[in-house]
């Protein structure tokens, strides 16, 4: 593959990053308060081990592995919402974040003001939220009565395209989709693949994550496979999903 | 570029404190009334049960009432904002924005709420015979200190919450207790001067006391009373701020 001479996206090296646990359960806050410092009660539990990886500009990168192995924590730091307690990451490029389905939506409020709010946390201007509102109407094929009904009476179908809608109305430079894919009838799944094509045509990096292989098949080229923190093995998508099956397999053997 | 992110920062804030309004008054038909129906039964309780117990307080009506608003902004300030953080808890998970925009939106929207409900309590303070000063002009800047002071407290408890929910049960118990602790029904002038010192402790009784002294007695308050409520408004915004910021990063582990 020619990798050699490209623009780096993200580039991650020795990262490590934690999660604070309770050590002795909830009813802890008399040592809580006794030890003023977030130190005591609880106990730092490595999700990111040393991981090493590096994604190219405009490529589409796949991250495999099991539950647990450390995926969102990854995306989450490179997003900026987790930070790394050693190690480098490098991020070139704003990240917009393909959130779960119907996460920061406002039930009570309606479709248009959930564009404004959503837009908003995205970090977007009043001025690109307003020209985007066309963009989005379009994109999901939400009509004006829908999006001014309040989002609380959406199905989830409708919900994932307006998400599904905010999230790419704007060409993002690094795109993160976390198993967002799953979700609404054939035809608008094809269209979000054939928009995430798009997008990548346009220059964007994409991470997705899903256990969904044909997807990452027609999608990626080339992907890492994640476990227990750390980067086991990256490669063409093709190898790395054999791996995965390989070792989903033979946990399968163990446990019979 | 900072400048963008500062007027980003804003801009996210207004949009949250407008998401928060708009959200608490969408499906009741009477919508912000609402909001003016506990401060008025209070008062209304009050005036019947007390003014004949404080014969010495005129006009008792508006004496209570320039408590009562300022603390029935604090107490519903307070609730929110604790809640804040964890409530936007699904969204700050996933998308990375500063979570002092989850409280700083909450405070905005209550100070919203605080400038409507103006409008029928100084209908109100006028029916009881509120006749404005030139002590007005002090108003303003007892009330930025008074907010600034809720949402420095606001802070620093917000983020203790994060980490064991029961610190915002625990604030719910309290603040009853608090109520009484303030002179809002009654005047620390009836307080036995043996305990005086125990109501001066609590904060709220300077703030509530310089509200007072603008709007009720129309009286500038004092440089020393100035002095105090600036001073604890600045203390508690700093503690708050850097309290929050120093239990940020282990947020995400308790959401």
């Amino acid at each position: 593959m020619g990798t050699k001479n490209r623009d780096i996206a993200i580039l991650a090296k020795d990262l490590h990053v934690s999660f604070l646990i309770q050590k002795h359960g909830v009813n802890n806050m008399k040592d809580f308060i006794f030890s003023f410092g977030i130190t005591k009660p609880f106990e730092k539990k490595e999700v990111l081990t040393g991981l090493d990886l590096t994604i190219y500009k405009g490529e589409c990168f796949g991250v495999l592995g099991r539950n647990g192995s450390g995926k969102s924590t990854f995306l989450r730091t490179v997003a900026g919402i987790m930070c790394p307690d050693k190690g480098i990451l490098e991020v070139n490029g704003n990240v917009a974040p393909m959130m779960a389905l119907g996460v920061g939506f406002e039930p009570e409020l309606s479709g248009y003001e959930n564009i404004r709010l959503l837009g908003t946390m995205m970090g977007k201007s009043k001025k690109e939220i307003i020209a985007s509102e066309e963009a989005i109407r379009d994109f999901s094929e939400l009509s004006d009565a829908d999006l001014k009904m309040q989002v609380k009476r959406y199905s989830s179908g409708m919900m994932a395209r307006l998400a599904f809608s905010i999230t790419v109305a704007k060409t993002p430079e690094i795109l993160i989709v976390d198993e967002a894919l799953a979700v609404g009838d054939i035809g608008f799944r094809e269209k979000c693949a054939n928009r995430i094509t798009e997008i990548q045509n346009e220059g964007a990096t994409i991470i997705y994550v899903s256990h969904n292989l044909n997807e990452l098949r027609r999608i990626c080229t080339r992907g890492c496979y994640l476990e227990n923190g750390k980067i086991t093995l990256v490669d063409e998508i093709e190898k790395v999903i054999e791996l995965y099956q390989e070792r989903t397999a033979r946990r399968k053997n163990r446990l019979r | 570029m900072n400048d963008r992110y500062g007027k980003q920062f804003f801009n996210l804030v207004y949009v949250l404190a407008l998401k928060s309004l708009k959200v608490r008054y969408k499906n009741s038909v009477l919508g912000f009334m609402w909001s003016l129906l506990t401060p008025l039964l209070y008062l209304a309780i009050f005036t019947f049960v007390f003014s004949r117990v404080f014969p010495d307080i005129k006009n008792y009506p508006l004496y209570a009432l320039t408590g009562l608003i300022f603390w029935n902004f604090f107490s519903s300030a307070g609730t929110q904002l604790i809640s804040s953080v964890v409530e936007g808890s699904g969204v700050l998970k996933s998308i990375n924005i500063p979570f002092i925009a989850y409280p700083a939106g909450y405070t905005l929207a209550q100070v919203f709420n605080l400038f409507l409900t103006f409008i029928p309590f100084a209908i109100l303070m006028f029916f009881f015979g509120y006749s404005p000063s030139p002590a007005l002009i002090a108003f303003p800047l007892v009330l930025i200190l008074f907010v600034i002071f809720t949402f420095g407290l606001g802070l620093f408890i917000c983020a203790f919450n994060v980490y064991f929910r029961d610190v915002g049960m625990l604030w719910q118990a309290l603040t009853p207790a608090l109520f009484y602790a303030t002179p809002v029904a009654y005047s620390g002038g009836r307080v036995p001067e043996a305990y005086l010192w125990i109501l001066k402790l609590n904060p709220l009784y300077h703030f509530i006391g310089a509200f007072r002294e603008v709007l009720y007695y129309n009286t500038f308050p004092s440089l020393q009373s100035w002095a105090l409520v600036g001073g604890m408004s600045l203390v508690m915004f700093l503690l708050g701020y850097f309290t929050f910021k120093r239990l940020e990063p282990g947020f995400i582990s308790n959401f």
